[in-house]
């Protein structure tokens, strides 16, 4: 058996901060705000998805998906491609590219048609903008009595180009997730550690280097070559039809200049047939914004200059990490079959001494800003 | 006025159905979302479950649905979406009418499907617990 489905969401959003873009992802190069006063790069994309059943046990899945890519362009790429063999209706193992299970709606994150919001959350999902995976996945199922568990684990590596970063390696990634469902009520946690490389930087940190051991002190605190970085999150959802809640916290830990970053979010709505409006609150904080880098205390004037740019670039770098809270309302319309249409007003305030979740900061950007965002999309599944 | 209101909702009344053959006698609601919703492959004796659905346009499907998991046919689709589009599995098959659906039952003791009442007889045993 052979089928064809697919996906997608057409989207546009508006900031009122023009000194700096709005993305969901860093994967994404530019956005609303700065490079466009309403863009529609951020929210949309479309997919393809073709599943082969050969046998009841043996079957493979192709996605293909389209959406702004680091450089700008929509070309799109494979983000699901797996053989599956399904030991027993319970227990299936998956060699190929498959989803990285680590939030409540990482599975269909993609999807806007699968949940209420125009956007997941991006203090949360931020914390790890990945969605895939290439190596193994082994899926197990356990019910006892009313409770239902799919326990995960993962195993792979992802090698992805990062917008204004280059490449990103992330190696010796394992995963473990449980999803509990009981009733209405959906729990999810999940771990996730890898072995991160990001090279774009090694020119900065070798700079930080010369300056002996003071230099190398920073450079191996702060140089996000091949260090360990976990991921642990925790969620919940409940959901008996009429009204949902949910609310779900991350903690990640990048062990460099990307720090230890952590966030949280509860949302709930109220579905009138057709008309689900939603609220939603989310919180993101992270440890040093700044540090007080090279003392510049008795070198030469040309190389404490020297050393007083590369503090400047460090603070910079480490001013990216996200602090920042956001109050969000909106609504989802399902006006036809197979389809809705969402409008979303997200009110952030960036706390002191950071850019929060915004990128291509321009010189004209206050740290600590406020800004609103505008946003509709209509989302389809066929 | 409020029994006649009743009678007439008794009468539209959807069914949940096996073969009479199949050794399953009584699933409480929630046993019967998770199989139709995927969520459990099997009877609760340990039997693989085979759900059945009605086409998507049918106002039989919508009642089901809203009976068994108090869903709108929109939440069910955007269930199964999450499903489909990780390649975790696929909705059930969808047969024609309740006509199709008892010669299926009937060729398959492992299936599992909703009727309208009016069309309930003694090739298939309905299964909603009271």
């Amino acid at each position: 058996m052979f089928s064809v489905a697919g996906f997608g969401t057409l989207g546009a959003v508006h900031s009122s901060e023009h000194d700096a873009d709005f993305t969901p992802s860093f994967f994404k190069p530019d956005g609303a705000g700065y490079t466009n006063d309403w863009s529609m790069a951020p929210d949309s994309l479309a997919a393809l998805q073709a599943t082969a059943v050969f046998t009841p046990r043996l079957s493979a899945v192709v996605q293909v998906l389209a959406q702004q890519n680091y450089n700008d362009t929509f070309w799109p790429h494979v983000e699901w491609a797996d053989v599956k063999y399904q030991f027993t209706p319970e227990f299936g193992i998956r060699a190929g590219r498959t989803v990285v299970p680590t939030f409540l709606v990482s599975e269909a994150r993609n999807v806007g048609y699968t949940y209420q919001w125009l956007r997941p959350p991006v203090e949360v999902y931020g914390l790890d903008p990945n969605t895939s995976n290439d190596g193994l996945d082994a899926s197990y199922r356990l019910q006892t009595g009313k409770v239902l568990q799919t326990l995960e684990l993962v195993f792979g590596s992802r090698n992805q180009e990062v917008a204004h970063a280059g490449q990103v390696k992330a190696e010796q990634r394992w995963i473990v997730s449980d999803t509990l469902e009981y009733g209405a009520l959906t729990l999810h946690v999940a771990f996730q550690k890898t072995t991160l490389a990001v090279p774009y930087l090694a020119g900065l940190f070798d700079a930080f280097r010369a300056f002996g051991t003071q230099g190398n002190a920073l450079a191996d605190e702060y140089d996000p070559q091949r260090k360990r970085a976990t991921i642990l999150s925790l969620g919940a959802l409940y959901d008996p039809g009429r009204w949902f809640v949910t609310a779900e916290g991350g903690r990640s830990n990048l062990d460099s200049v990307f720090g230890r970053n952590s966030g949280w979010f509860a949302s709930g709505g109220y579905r009138f047939t057709k008309f689900t409006p939603y609220l939603t609150y989310g919180v993101a904080s992270t440890n040093g914004l700044s540090d007080a880098g090279l003392g510049t205390a008795g070198l030469p004037p040309a190389v404490a200059a020297e050393a007083m740019a590369l503090n400047d670039t460090l603070d910079t770098l480490l001013s990216t990490k996200r602090v920042q809270n956001t109050v969000s309302a909106g609504i989802r319309w399902d006006f036809m079959k197979n389809a809705d249409f969402k409008l979303q007003v997200d009110h952030t305030r960036i706390d002191a001494g950071s850019t929060g979740a915004l990128l291509n900061i321009q010189p004209g950007f206050t740290l600590g800003a406020r800004y609103t965002l505008i946003g509709a999309a209509v989302d389809f599944v066929f | 006025m409020l029994g006649l209101s009743m009678s007439l909702s008794v009468g539209a009344a959807v069914v949940t159905v096996v073969s009479s053959k199949s050794p399953v006698l009584a699933l409480s609601k929630s046993q019967i979302a998770d199989i139709f919703l995927g969520r459990s492959y099997r009877y609760p004796d340990g039997a693989p479950a085979t759900p059945i659905d009605q086409p998507e346009a049918s106002s039989l499907r919508e009642q089901f649905y809203n009976t068994v998991a108090g869903e709108t046919l929109a939440l069910v689709k955007a269930h199964w979406s999450k499903i489909i589009f990780t390649g975790r599995g696929q909705p059930p098959k969808i047969v024609g009418s309740g006509a199709e659906l008892k010669k299926l039952l009937a060729a398959n003791p492992l299936a599992i499907g909703y009727i309208d009442s009016a069309d309930v007889d003694a090739s298939v045993r309905v299964v909603d617990s009271r």
